[in-house]
């Protein structure tokens, strides 16, 4: 026998606890589900394919002050001396480092300028023909550059004529799926997209569009250059140990910096994500806690506040199930009231923060297990004190005066 | 309708042994109104929990309609003390967050009664104690004769043929513990049987029978003058 009317009743002439245990259930609802749904946001993101092998590529910086030296060529010979060391399995002089949080973009024209016309964003980076294979990625469609399509220059109106692009970019830039062979502009200076790539992320994985890359064949020694090497799976640890004396043994008026695995890259990037992470899942399991403390003590407390009532009841004929069904019901109310709200107030809370923090659109099966959680801990949590509950003698009824 | 043989209890504490009741023995038949009287502490609301099934007793034999109390379950006898049997307590135990047709209420829900009928009986029932105009207060509300009478109502609603009254008039001045006497002497006209603990000698000597409760026992006196002056000394004494 369910008795919901006189339990609401009951309930709203004496309001206070359970109001505050209603609030406390809506609270937790609200930013558990959303907690979870960015948890479950962040760690896709972390945990997401970057289409390289990080585990076996590591890079490096190098700060050149000497100036008796044709930088070209002394990075040329650099090439040549890192690609033949044991252990490595290719490398690539470079303007940027994928997933380093630090690169160029730049808009890619479908019309040249000045006519006007659609542009694309996308990550740059400007290697020869062994930075795919350093990359460790695979082009998909079309063909890697041939060794003279690479420039190696000084004179800033000398660029490239072609250039391989990835998948994402090339679709976002004709969306028909034919961006294979297209011309597109940097300003007004024409390149052809003659190779594609299924999957390999730019510069900034926290960009909007951090599947937008273009690789020019393009070498334009700087002072100020990056390096990436593969090494063979297992070695890398042991090529990164020795790569400083040997690029200085090579040519000693530079400095190296920065010899950094890619993977130890990517989480240097990502470090705030991570602390975010882990202070949510912190968050919710404080917040599953004290609310399951406060449903706990709440139902003590009511049950020594009625223990002349319970035992009344039980004179009156209420058997043990009944007690424990009473506070289970009446629990389970409250609780329901605390979900509509705490419901309502996540979708409301998920929209605030689409908008200010353009995050993704809350996904309602988050609100829904959350929910689901909330309603079994809480019964979980009233099951012991209502069974206490239901020990009470009914010979309290004549005795507690 | 109640027969007890032999009937003992025991409490058990870490110090001592209170033996409330021993070898009790006592019938009440269909129909009777007992007042139970007898010195503090020596057994009467011991007895009526007993009787009402409230708690469990030591040892002896408690046949309740030619039903087996000692060999009940749990669950067997909740329902029985639903069915057949109406408590009245001193304090009158009404449920605070619950108004008064609420209250009355309380019994035919756990007798799984349908809403149509119980509603009947409530208003039946308020209307018998004179409260039918007041089914939506709260028993804070009320004096505590108001209160007393709505748990009388209460405890007739389910219709038991047994009422327990446990000091009824005890917490309520004489006015009004002469309308809950009068108003028990109807229901008892009516058909139900009574038994009444109470510590007014006045009271006491409007009840067709009187049983004295001394130590646990039932006083072995059977002129009600002897009763009644055993009560006076023993409610000084004690
Ligand atoms: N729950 C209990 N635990 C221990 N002793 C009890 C308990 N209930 C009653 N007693 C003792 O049993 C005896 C009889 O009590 P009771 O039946 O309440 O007496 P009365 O109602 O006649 O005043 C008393 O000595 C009392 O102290
Ligand atoms: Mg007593």
């Amino acid at each position: 026998m369910l008795e919901i009317k006189p339990i609401i009743n009951a309930l709203r002439r004496s309001k206070v606890g359970a109001v505050l245990l209603l609030i406390q259930i809506a609270i937790t609802t609200a930013i558990v589900s959303n907690a979870a749904f960015i948890i479950q946001d962040r760690m896709t993101y972390l945990q997401q394919d970057t289409g390289y092998p990080e585990q076996d590529i590591f890079s490096l910086s190098v700060m050149t002050y000497g100036k008796d030296r044709d930088l070209s060529q002394q990075f040329e010979e650099d090439e040549n001396m890192l690609r033949n060391l044991p252990g490595v399995v290719d490398a690539a002089i470079t303007n940027a480092v994928p997933l380093s949080g630090s690169g160029s973009a730049s808009g890619m024209g479908l019309k040249p300028a000045p006519e006007p016309g659609r542009s694309v964003r996308a990550g740059y980076l400007m290697a020869d023909d062994h930075m795919l294979n350093t990359l460790g990625v695979t082009l998909s469609e079309g063909r890697n550059f041939y060794p003279d399509d690479v420039i190696v220059t000084q004179d800033p109106n000398k660029l490239p004529k072609v250039a391989i692009a990835t998948r994402t970019f090339a679709d976002e830039a004709f969306p028909e799926g034919d961006g294979l062979g297209k011309m597109m502009y940097i300003g007004d200076r024409p390149f052809k997209i003659i190779g594609i790539v299924d999957k390999m992320k730019g510069p900034w994985l926290k960009d909007d569009r951090p599947d937008n890359v273009i690789i020019f064949p393009y070498i334009k020694a700087e002072t100020y250059q990056h390096i990436i090497i593969r090494t063979e799976p297992g070695q890398r640890a042991a090529v990164m140990q020795t790569i400083e004396d040997k690029m200085l043994a090579a040519y000693d008026k530079r400095v190296i910096t920065n010899v950094i695995a890619m993977d130890e890259d990517k989480r240097q990037y990502n470090a705030s994500d991570t602390l975010m992470l882990r202070m949510l899942m912190v968050l919710i399991v404080v917040l599953v806690a004290i609310t399951a403390l406060g449903i706990f003590g709440l139902t003590l407390f009511n049950i020594s506040k009625r223990t002349r009532q319970i035992g009344t009841r039980r004179a009156l004929g209420a058997r043990k199930s009944d007690i424990i069904r009473y506070f289970m019901v009446e629990n389970t109310l409250i609780c329901a009231g605390g979900l509509l709200l705490g419901c309502t107030a996540a979708i409301l809370m998920g929209q605030q923060l689409l908008q200010r923090f353009s995050l993704p659109a809350l996904e309602m099966q988050y609100v829904a297990g959350t929910a689901l959680m909330v309603l079994v801990m809480t019964l979980l949590a009233v099951i012991f004190p209502a069974r206490r509950a239901a020990q009470i003698s009914p010979s309290v009824a004549t005795r507690s005066i | 309708m109640l027969t007890m043989k032999n009937v003992s209890k025991v409490y058990q504490t870490e110090m001592v042994q209170t033996h409330a009741l021993r070898d009790f023995d006592l019938e009440v038949k269909e129909g009777e109104f007992i007042a139970v009287t007898g010195p503090s502490g020596s057994g009467k609301t011991t007895f009526l929990n007993i009787a009402g099934m409230l708690e469990p007793f030591s040892s002896g034999q408690y046949m309740l309609d030619d039903v087996n109390v000692g060999a009940l379950s749990d669950n067997q006898r909740a329902d029985l003390r639903n069915q057949k049997i109406g408590f009245i307590f001193q304090g009158f135990n009404l449920i605070p967050d619950l108004n008064l047709y609420e209250n009355v209420e309380v019994p035919l829900r756990y007798r799984g009664i349908k809403a149509a009928e119980r509603k009947k009986r409530i208003e039946a029932c308020l209307e018998q104690v004179g409260l039918a105009s007041r089914a939506k207060h709260l028993p804070q509300q009320l004096s505590g004769g108001q209160q007393q009478r709505v748990a009388i109502a209460r405890a007739l609603a389910g219709e038991p043929r047994f009422l327990l009254a446990d000091e009824p008039t005890g917490n309520l001045d004489s006015l009004m513990a002469r309308q809950v006497m009068e108003l028990l002497e109807q229901i008892n006209r009516d058909g139900a049987t009574i038994v009444m603990v109470t510590h007014d000698p006045e009271l006491a000597r409007r009840a067709p029978r009187n049983i004295q409760i001394v130590d646990g026992q039932v006083a072995d006196l059977t002129l009600y003058q002897g009763v009644a002056r055993q009560t006076d000394r023993a409610v000084v004494g004690g």
